[in-house]
């Protein structure tokens, strides 16, 4: 039960999303409403997983983070197939070049790729080997988060907020650390 | 003087129903509609007659390059205005406390003619024109918009420049009861005013408008009531908003992106997609309401009129 509710809270932005691309047809930019439901969803579900540990005295979840992660994989994809499907229309050699070039794209990028390598390794047997690469999660949320900002014009409030909420999460994270250590 | 003839097609001002009535005519109907059925075909008549209702006296455009109108609804909705907020689709339902009764613009500095002018009796000095321009902004999405105003250029030759002025500098409002961004001090997004300038022989050259107004209605408070400028083949940042100020000055005005951000903005700002933006590139846009990107064009399509302002100019670094 608490599964099921899990997934539809999931998949509510996707549905939310395509709601308003297509049935409701009130989206001025598609490409880039895209690229921002699916980024903010990604972004959201990743600190969401790291958070899961820190509430589990009030909410144990724990069994649920390795789907509640490929979540955060699937909209990631979406983001990265918006950027290669929609905003480069297949030109591959678009995209290998903007990556390369623009320092706002290979952080998204190299994002992507630590998340892909932890959705592949997210089985049993993968995941009893490389569990302990899976620290890369908060390289790639560093990253990821120089990549939103990145591509602001200019930094307002939501901005802030979100760093708050952040370093609220790192600092409990910081704490949960050294109480294991001690 | 100018003189607007009627056209024999145009109605008087007696025969036509008041706005108020008109829209609540419009509402009504729509429930009406809306309660009954909801097929797409309806929908696109109702969509059509969001249209605003023509209101100004102008010279039309022929659109000699065919160029496709976005509808009302999508310029009315997809604002860049960080006085207001910085997210696009909110700006409409929080522009109005924009106040722009009582409208006055200041036009100062190295001029024969300065003035402090009431926004009606401005407009009155000049002929109304539309004009169906590309405009592309500089974060990738682009849009052609059917404004209405007049060339920069009529205006410029009646307050007569001294020798000396060299560029134009225009402000939009400080009003922080009008502006909600304004009152946060030191947290607002940008720094207030908001600045633009031109060259003067930019400001000359015939593209340069002064819009009123689009789609043949007075300005919308979002797209920058009541008058604005319109620089088509510039990134649309150039277009400033809500002037109150036009200056002639001597030096190069320090436009406001530039300031903020000297590495990614600079004075000149035209559109080209051979030089990116540090961040992004720059040679294909989003037109509104597309899923497909276009290529965008050298000075966004109006090369031969303005290129030759440009020439021996290193426009990668005159960005």
């Amino acid at each position: 039960m608490r599964r099921v509710f899990l997934y539809l809270i999931a998949l509510l932005p996707l549905v939310y999303l395509l709601t308003r691309v297509f049935i409701l047809d009130n989206v001025n930019d598609p490409i880039k409403y895209i690229y921002t439901i699916t980024g903010a969803t990604a972004t959201v579900i990743l600190f969401f997983t790291i958070t899961i540990s820190i509430i589990r005295n009030k909410i144990n979840l724990i069994k649920y983070r390795k789907e509640i992660g490929l979540f955060g994989f699937f909209y990631a994809l979406l983001h990265l197939l918006n950027f290669i499907v929609l905003d480069a229309q297949f030109d591959f050699e678009f995209v290998v070049k903007e990556t390369l070039d623009k320092p706002f794209i290979y952080l998204g990028m190299i994002s992507f790729f630590i998340v892909l390598f932890m959705a592949v390794t997210s089985t049993k047997e993968l995941f009893r080997k490389y569990n302990k690469y899976h620290k890369f999660v908060y390289l790639a949320l560093i990253l990821i988060t120089i990549h939103w900002i990145m591509a602001q014009k200019a930094i307002s409030i939501l901005q802030f907020i979100y760093i708050l909420v952040i370093l609220v999460i790192g600092y409990y994270k910081l704490v949960q650390q050294i109480d294991k250590n001690n | 003087m100018n003189i607007i003839k009627k056209k024999s097609w145009q109605i008087s001002e007696n025969e036509v129903t008041p706005k108020e009535l008109f829209q609540k005519r419009r509402s009504f109907i729509k429930l009406g509609a809306a309660s009954i059925v909801a097929s797409s075909s309806i929908m696109e008549l109702l969509a059509k007659e969001d249209l605003p209702k023509v209101t100004l006296d102008f010279i039309k455009d022929k659109n000699p390059n065919n160029l496709k109108l976005n509808t009302y609804e999508q310029i009315t909705s997809h604002n860049n205005f960080y006085e207001f907020t910085t997210n696009q689709s909110k700006v409409k339902d929080i522009a109005h406390t924009l106040q722009t009764d009582d409208w006055k613009v200041t036009i100062d500095g190295l001029v024969e003619n300065p003035m402090v002018v009431d926004l009606d009796d401005l407009i009155k000095m000049f002929t109304l024109e539309e004009r169906i321009y590309r405009f592309r902004c500089v974060e990738g999405w682009s849009m052609v918009v059917p404004w209405n105003g007049f060339s920069l250029s009529s205006l410029v030759k009646k307050v007569k420049p001294l020798s000396n002025a060299k560029y134009i500098r225009f402000e939009t409002l400080v009003d922080p009861t009008s502006f909600p961004d304004q009152k946060r001090g030191a947290l607002g997004v940008i720094d207030y005013p908001y600045v633009e300038g031109l060259r003067i022989d930019e400001a000359m050259n015939e593209l340069s408008f002064l819009a009123t107004g689009l789609y043949g209605d007075f300005m919308p408070k979002q797209n920058g009531a009541p008058i604005r400028l319109v620089v088509p083949w510039k990134y649309g940042f150039k277009s400033i908003k809500s002037i109150v100020k036009i200056s002639f000055v001597e030096k190069e005005p320090l436009n406001t992106w530039q300031k903020e951000n000297p590495d990614e903005y600079g004075f000149y700002a035209n559109v080209n997609p051979n030089v990116d933006h540090p961040r992004w590139s720059q040679k294909k846009e989003r037109v509104l309401g597309s899923f497909l990107k276009q290529n965008t064009l050298m000075f966004n399509g109006y090369e031969n009129e303005v290129a030759s302002l440009y020439t021996n100019m290193d426009l990668r670094k005159y960005f």
